[in-house]
């Protein structure tokens, strides 16, 4: 769905830190999102989490620089680094030009899926919040 | 929203404070000096690359990596440290990074002008003088439930591209006037501050977090790749080489205009004779293609030119240091 200008594919879950993640068998791979990286402009460096690496949800797991901002990266769900996106490494900036498609970050082998999907936004609630950040740049922009 | 002017800490306080104060959620403005000098490099940065650490060690200057972004800075008692926190989630700051950096820049840019200087933003988030030379640099980053933006001067030695209140002026103003303004300048973006001391509970985080921060294991963290050139200025690249030869380590420093070496430094632990024909042989190099066969001939005629004796350090091996490529020079 697009939300005032912001892509936001309706098979994934959002979280409130605006990272996203879609559910692929086993396995989730997650991002950022459209909204978060037209926020940060350019990304010129993404530090990845290490394969094999414990990730619990909601807690900062890797790093991107925009200009001279640090931005946290989070985990939208909790489990185990399962495969971190290298072509990041080289071309960062994958993340702003498909933030959903060749910009996904890295995958997660869940340990609690279920509960954690309950913490994620789909539909109406993702509306609704996106909506009241868009209130927030808007007003900047005045 | 609080406000700490802290006067002058020691060297690694200044720095570590916002990280507290972040990680404990108090929205504050800090005003703060570091008493003795400190070097300063940023999240992503290389500690081996950025600093000349043996330097360090041998005249008790330390070190330390922080939690926001920008470049290497050399932080002494001259210099203002401001360093605004906020939580993400209040509204009154803006979202946008552009945003956070253009706007919240004002307040530093305004008291430059109180003092007599034209002094305004420019991106890569910068402040710059009417002259486009940079006399603040500026970072920023997510640390907790808090955002932080941090302000000090960046790098003495890149002169040409660089200034002071001092050079500016011809003389340093009071720091209490320059400090007195500066938080003027902010209550009229942010609002009044209230005025706070420093409490037991900050104190006690800030001991905690010098531990980590000081440990070998955050300083010398592995940077997967070194992020390609800081841009210093519109159009010019700032790189950096290393490079271990025989005779020593050599490190270079390069700024690129147009793909052609405009200004280098050249440092190391090598042997060199004769020693100052180190500084002629930069130079030469000026105004030479950044092309690594380009690079080695005028080295290699300078050396046979000058009759130079570096025992263990061929012309190949400043090549190397100097037109390395990023994925070389970041394992």
């Amino acid at each position: 769905m697009e939300i005032e200008g912001y892509h936001f594919p309706d098979d994934l879950y959002y979280d409130k830190e605006h990272c996203w993640c879609r559910v692929e068998d086993n396995v989730v791979v997650t991002g950022t999102t459209d909204f978060a990286q037209k926020m940060a402009g350019e990304i010129v460096y993404v530090q990845l989490p290490l394969v094999g690496k414990s990730v619990t949800q909601g807690k900062p797991c890797a790093a991107l620089e925009s200009g001279k901002w640090v931005g946290r990266i989070y985990a939208v769900v909790s489990g185990k680094v399962k495969e971190v996106n290298e072509e990041l490494e080289d071309t960062p900036d994958l993340i702003n030009g498909g933030p959903y498609e060749q910009g996904w970050i890295f995958k997660i082998e869940p340990s609690n899926l279920e509960e954690d999907l309950k913490n994620l936004m789909q539909g109406d609630d993702l509306v609704q919040f996106i909506k009241s950040e868009i209130i927030r740049v808007a007003a900047e922009k005045k | 929203m609080y406000l700490f002017d802290l006067g002058k800490l020691p060297g690694q306080q200044s720095m570590l404070i916002f990280h507290a104060l972040a990680r404990m959620g108090v929205e504050a403005l800090v005003i703060v000096s570091p008493k003795n000098p400190l070097v300063s490099i940023g999240y992503f940065q290389d500690a081996g690359r950025e600093i000349d650490l043996s330097f360090c060690r041998e005249n008790g200057i330390p070190f330390m990596r922080r939690e926001v972004g920008g470049g290497g800075t050399y932080l002494d008692e001259n210099q203002v440290f401001y360093q605004l926190i906020w939580k993400r989630s209040n509204p009154r700051f803006p979202v946008e990074m552009k945003r956070i950096f253009e706007e919240l820049s004002i307040p530093a840019c305004e008291t430059y002008r109180k003092f007599g200087i034209e002094a305004s933003f420019r991106q890569e988030n910068d402040i710059v003088t009417r002259d486009g030379k940079k006399i603040a640099g500026e970072g920023g980053g997510d640390i907790g439930a808090c955002m932080v933006l941090v302000g000090d001067k960046v790098y003495k030695s890149m002169e040409e591209n660089l200034t002071t209140m001092k050079r500016e002026l011809g003389d340093i103003p009071p720091r209490e006037e320059v400090v007195k303004t500066l938080v003027r300048e902010y209550e009229k973006v942010i609002g009044r501050f209230e005025s706070v001391a420093l409490d037991n509970r900050i104190v006690e985080r800030t001991k905690t977090l010098e531990k980590k921060f000081t440990s070998d294991r955050f300083l010398f963290k592995k940077t997967r790749k070194v992020p390609k050139g800081i841009k210093i200025r519109g159009g010019v690249e700032i790189r950096y080489g290393i490079h271990k030869a025989k005779g020593g380590l050599i490190k270079t420093v390069e700024e690129l205009e147009q793909e052609t070496i405009k200004e280098i430094g050249i440092s190391g632990d090598f042997q060199f004779y004769p020693k100052d024909d180190l500084s002629t042989m930069e130079v030469e190099l000026r105004k030479t293609e950044f092309d690594q066969g380009k690079v080695n001939n005028k080295i290699e005629q300078f050396y046979e030119e000058h009759r130079i004796q570096a025992p263990g350090v061929m012309p190949e091996d400043f090549t190397k240091a100097i037109v390395q490529s990023e994925s070389e020079g970041s394992e």
